[in-house]
């Protein structure tokens, strides 16, 4: 997948490595050491950048195992780690001083005073932003800020508190912050009947779906439920933040930046999301118009339905 | 820590199945298509070992792979030495890891990494049953190994035509109307 998001055009592509220190820990996917090197040389031979994301939070009594990582995306060359947790972040400032740190939306810092301390306490150079922000908030932001900042522009979304969820670990014991696993796959249960699919999560119902319902991912967070009378979704809708409409803002306002969700995804997904945002970047630098580049990735969002988000903030 | 354990798929017979007559001729002409595909497999286990090992247990598993158009279904074994893939009838009895159910284009879509499981399961085209880490765990597998379709078949290394000409096949099947006993 990293070769061919490269090939697509990515400037820079995202990994982790085996383990659960990465908020993408899933069955088979993720690189052990030795191909974490191989990619990165891949990937360096090409112009592209490697970034390795060691942004789960270390559990007490057991920090080796985060340290290890960061030691092997030093000794792999990745042209920068992506971390959340203040020990983790020590830990690589203090310990491979030279290393370029940028922090990751797990972190959820954002306001100007939470970036100041990660790029002072230990010298952060890029903060991937919480998509919680609109673009002018954004704008404002940039404004009072020392270091890089990078927005999310397509893929899934997760509640608003990026970080500090605990409905995965509620109803299954592991969670994206500690165990990199949001819903882990074996507590997922599919139950088809004529009628309809039912989704369980650790046991719990948590979707049931008609024969012509679009399906989103088996998560509390988009689980639809009985309350007040009515079957809804409590949390949010299955749907998947598409910000290619608002590149030309986010530009403007600073972010240096964009960044695709889906490491857990295909090649098929890689290769067509960065394929139309490198299309619609090149058309902005040429001073085009992008908005032929906008409905081309519909059928890749969750549940076939797409958001600007909080970018728009339209519920305002 | 919770961790639940996922029993194993145990598929149920389907009535009527045993009594279809395209189904009875494929099984009787399965011999050769399962030492083609098998003798593939294993080719694959030998020029891919790291994405086998990506399998981890599962490795040791057997999936059923029910193409929702036709009235028979494939068991994986995907050991990297005793690996093996059978064909059987579409409501055999079996005990599997998983089920993974689709129309066969999107099946060998997924096989080539030309079609985003993600996506197809969004739009319900793709049924999973059992144990979901196992199917999650082969699809991470498959997509590591930059699979084509020709590796379907035991060749050589290469072979870019057949490639070409399979993918062809492939685009025009999936733009045809599905259809199917699902």
């Amino acid at each position: 997948m990293l070769r061919a998001a490269v090939e697509a055009g990515a400037d820079s592509v995202y990994c982790g490595l085996r383990d659960e220190t990465n908020a993408r820990n899933f069955p088979g996917l993720n690189f052990d050491r030795a191909e974490l090197i191989e990619a990165t040389r891949w990937a360096h031979g090409r112009g592209a950048k490697v970034l390795v994301a060691i942004n789960t939070f270390a559990r007490a009594g057991q920090t080796d195992l985060w340290k290890r990582s960061v030691d092997t995306a030093v000794a792999a060359a990745a042209d920068a780690i992506i971390a959340a947790d203040l020990g983790v972040l020590a830990y690589a400032h203090e310990a491979h001083p030279r290393a370029r740190l940028h922090l990751s939306v797990q972190a959820a810092a954002n306001s100007s005073d939470a970036i100041r301390f990660y790029a002072e306490a230990y010298g952060v150079k890029r903060v991937v932003l919480p998509r919680v922000l609109s673009a002018p908030e954004i704008a404002a932001l940039i404004k009072e800020t020392p270091v890089e900042i990078e927005a999310f522009v397509f893929g899934g979304l997760c509640v608003m508190a990026e970080g500090r969820c605990a409905l995965s670990s509620y109803a299954t014991g592991r969670s994206p912050n500690l165990s990199g696993v949001c819903s882990p796959p074996e507590a997922v249960t599919f139950d088809r009947s004529p009628e309809a699919l039912t989704t369980r999560l650790g046991g719990l119902a948590i979707d049931r779906l008609g024969p012509g319902d679009s399906a989103g991912y088996p998560t509390l967070c988009k689980g639809r439920f009985d309350a007040f009378g009515q079957t809804d979704y409590l949390f949010e809708e299955p749907v998947s933040l598409n910000a290619m409409g608002l590149l030309a803002a986010l530009r403007t306002a600073g972010v240096r930046a964009v960044k695709v969700e889906g490491r857990q995804r295909g090649k098929a997904y890689v290769a067509r999301v960065a394929a139309a945002f490198r299309a619609a970047i090149d058309a902005l630098d040429r001073g085009d118009d992008t908005t032929r580049f906008e409905r081309q990735l519909t059928d890749l969002a969750e549940g076939g339905r797409e958001t600007a988000g909080a970018y728009r903030k339209t519920w305002r | 820590m919770r961790r639940r354990r996922t029993r194993p798929y145990i598929a149920a017979r389907e009535p009527g199945a045993d009594h279809d007559v395209l189904a009875s001729a494929m099984i009787a002409w399965r011999g050769p298509v399962e030492a083609l595909l098998t003798l593939s497999l294993r080719g694959l286990a030998r020029r891919c070992p790291a994405a086998f090992a990506r399998l981890g247990d599962h490795q040791a598993s057997t999936y059923l792979l029910a193409p929702a158009d036709m009235p028979i279904a494939f068991t994986l074994a995907p050991h990297p030495q005793h690996g093996a893939i059978r064909v059987v009838r579409r409501g055999a009895a079996g005990v599997h890891i998983a089920r993974v159910s689709a129309p066969l284009v999107d099946l060998l879509a997924l096989f080539d990494g030309s079609l985003d499981a993600d996506a197809a399961f969004f739009c319900r085209s793709i049924h999973v049953e059992g144990d979901v880490g196992a199917v999650m765990a082969l699809h991470n597998a498959l997509e590591s190994a930059d699979l084509r379709l020709v590796d379907l078949l035991p060749l050589p290394a290469g072979h870019d035509a057949a490639n070409a000409i399979l993918a062809h096949l492939m685009r025009a099947a999936r733009r045809r109307p599905a259809s199917g006993w699902v």
